[in-house]
């Protein structure tokens, strides 16, 4: 061996301890900073005597003494007097020291005299041969949390709805008194219960954890989502609630403040509504049932006096007199537009009873069928109908064919002395509707027959000028506003009219 | 030209209706149409099966060449005495034309399947129901060839 290294190794021995020294009292000193920010406990350390030894942050804060007004004193200032007659600190200390840890809630005194009732837990300290060093404790002013909890309480109770807080076993803990109103129960009767008391179902459920998730997860994802549930009052009656749970991490663990609200009214009218909405739905439906079938059998009798009416004047025209000639001739007329009436009041309720569903349907198409069925009259009246390409839209093809030919044919039932022109278009009105126009030069409409014209049986002029009921125009705005649409008209006297009506693009590209 | 039946008998159409307006009027039609038609008149399904079997007072009645075939009757209805006819071997070769105001889908569809002749609709206008009748005159009376009477299995 050389003597440089017989001088070097306890050199290196030296520094080594040192290192391993600054080491400990680094995390010694780290430690004790960790334990000064704790403020809201009290922690310090005790000989095997119960003399301080060390003070944080949090026990001058809650006992009122520094840590050199307290270090080398012992614990026994803490109690009331009467606990250090009875002596209990030397008991304490006892108890930790054989069972290694003791937890109270008892009574203590401040530097000041003044007492507070405190949650305290003693340790006993070991070193590494198992002697005992001392002692720790951890104490915490429950006053303090009693104090916060009586704010929580004054909040709950400015509450507009009834609100219950919940442990997460199911018992309620607090609750406000609009809740003792709303279930008739008085607050003594209900904290400790289970809160499937007064909400039997739904609750309870929520509040335990699906294993997967925390509690915390599982509740988070409820916040601010109403939850209708069914609630039970003491006296057995049970009302509709809505529910919103909110989470709130608590020394006891999570608990779960819950807000209920009375919702009886709301799911009285929400019903009352539901069963308006179904009795007018029935009512309509009835009452299309009524037309369709009053008019069904009205066709029989009149089938009667119309055939006999015309077999009169068949057979005796001429052959009684004058009077009687004009007296068959008004009841065979008579008979004869009441049949008219009632083919068309039938052909009205149809477009609601007979309907076909909604398919996408070449509108075009549609428009050639209608003029294929004018063509009589389109050729009759030289006619010139024009059109560009038009879409595929949802509709009833039937009905949409029915829908072209009243319109076109109005124009030229309703045409100027000029030659006939009726032009047919469609523009996109949004993204998912097309307008139809039927534009003509006819003798056009007064603007305040506009809304009139679409009525049922409504006429602008005599039977003598134009023949028809007048129903082919409602029939059109039937069928366009079972295709969910409007139809409209834009018009000047002499200058020709304008028919819009919009309907859904079919989804299907034509 | 037309008139006589197979064997210089009249010919016989059984019109099986319960509207005697309705009786009337197409009596009326068919006197226009064909002098020699005897138009003998069931006015319900029970009745129009008692006379095509010969029951009761019917005993004596006589096998017709063409039946008129309402649907709405009272006692049994169109389609039943329909039914009965066609799975009749005696019957069934008697043309049945149903002939009524229905222009339901529903009824049409049955009346073919159990066999009806055609179907025909009750015009409302009554020049409309003179030419049906005459129609039925013009094509079942006078130019179908039917099997001789009594040859019917």
């Amino acid at each position: 061996m050389s003597p440089s290294s017989e001088w070097a190794e306890p050199r290196e021995k030296h520094r080594g301890l040192l290192m391993l020294e600054e080491a400990l009292q680094e995390s010694e000193e780290r430690y004790r900073m960790l334990l000064d920010g704790i403020e809201d406990y009290a922690i310090f350390m005790m000989d095997t005597q119960g003399r301080v030894v060390s003070w944080n942050a949090g026990a001058e804060r809650i006992k009122g003494y520094t840590a050199d007004q307290i270090i080398g004193h012992n614990f026994s200032c803490f109690f009331p007097l009467e606990a250090i007659e009875q002596g209990r600190p030397e008991e304490i200390l006892r108890l930790t020291a054989t069972s290694g840890r003791h937890e109270e809630q008892g009574m203590r005194v401040r530097k000041d005299g003044s007492r507070f009732f405190a949650n305290v837990t003693f340790t006993a300290l070991h070193d590494s041969a198992g002697n005992l060093r001392g002692f720790s404790e951890f104490s915490h002013d429950l006053s303090e949390r009693a104090e916060s909890e009586a704010k929580y309480r004054g909040l709950l109770e400015a509450a507009p709805d009834a609100m219950v807080v919940v442990k997460q076993g199911g018992e309620i803990a607090l609750l406000n008194v609009q809740a003792e109103k709303q279930f008739g129960y008085h607050r003594n009767e209900l904290v400790g219960q289970q809160v499937t008391t007064i909400i039997p179902e739904g609750f309870a459920e929520r509040l335990l954890a699906d294993g997967l998730r925390s509690t915390a997860d599982a509740l988070a994802q409820q916040i601010g989502t109403g939850i209708e549930l069914t609630g039970r009052r003491k006296n057995g009656s049970e009302f509709p609630i809505e529910l919103m749970l909110s989470p709130l991490q608590s020394a006891e663990g999570i608990l779960v403040t819950a807000a209920i609200r009375d919702i009886t009214t709301r799911k009285l009218v929400e019903t009352q509504l539901l069963q308006k909405v179904e009795e007018l739905h029935r009512s309509n439906e009835e009452l299309e049932q009524f037309a369709y079938v009053a008019s069904h059998d009205l066709q029989e009798p009149l089938r009667m006096v119309s055939s006999y009416t015309q077999l009169l004047s068949r057979r005796y025209k001429g052959k009684l007199d004058s009077d009687a000639d004009e007296f068959i001739a008004f009841a065979v007329d008579g008979a004869n537009r009441m049949q008219r009436l009632i083919q068309d009041l039938l052909a009205y309720s149809r477009v609601g009873t007979k309907g076909k569903e909604l398919l996408a349907t070449s509108s075009e198409a549609a428009l050639q069928h209608a003029l294929l069925n004018l063509r009589v009259a389109i050729e009759e009246n030289s006619v010139l109908v024009t059109y560009g390409s038009l879409p595929t839209v949802l509709a009833d093809e039937v009905q949409l064919i029915q829908l072209f030919q009243n319109l076109v044919g109005n124009a030229i039932k309703y045409r100027s002395q000029a030659i006939p022109h009726v032009h047919i278009s469609a523009i996109r009105n949004d993204s998912k509707e097309w307008m139809f126009l039927v534009q003509d030069n006819g003798m056009g409409i007064d603007r305040q027959y506009f809304d009139k014209i679409f009525g049922m049986f409504q006429r602008l002029h005599t039977r003598e000028h134009f023949s028809g009921t007048g129903i082919g125009l409602a029939i059109c705005k039937k069928i366009v506003e079972r295709h969910g649409g409007s139809i409209s008209v834009d018009s000047q006297l002499g200058q020709g009219s304008t028919f819009r009506f919009a309907l859904q693009e079919s989804a299907r590209k034509s | 030209m037309t008139g006589i039946g197979r064997g210089g008998m009249p010919i016989r159409v059984l019109l099986v209706e319960d509207s005697p307006g309705d009786v009337r009027l197409t009596r009326e039609a068919f006197r226009d149409a064909n002098q020699f038609i005897q138009l003998d008149v069931a006015s319900d399904g029970v009745e129009a099966m008692a006379f095509l079997r010969h029951e009761g007072a019917y005993s004596n009645a006589l096998r017709p060449d063409l039946i008129l075939l309402d649907l709405n009757l009272p006692k049994m209805d169109g389609r039943e005495v329909l039914a009965q006819i066609k799975q009749d071997a005696k019957l069934k070769t008697i043309p049945t034309i149903i002939l009524t105001t229905s222009a339901a889908e529903a009824d049409i569809a049955t009346s073919y399947q159990l066999h009806a002749n055609s179907y025909l609709k009750k015009p409302v206008q009554l020049d409309e129901f003179d030419a049906l009748v005459k129609s039925i005159n013009d094509f079942w009376l006078t130019k179908v060839v039917l099997p001789e009477q009594g040859h019917s299995e």
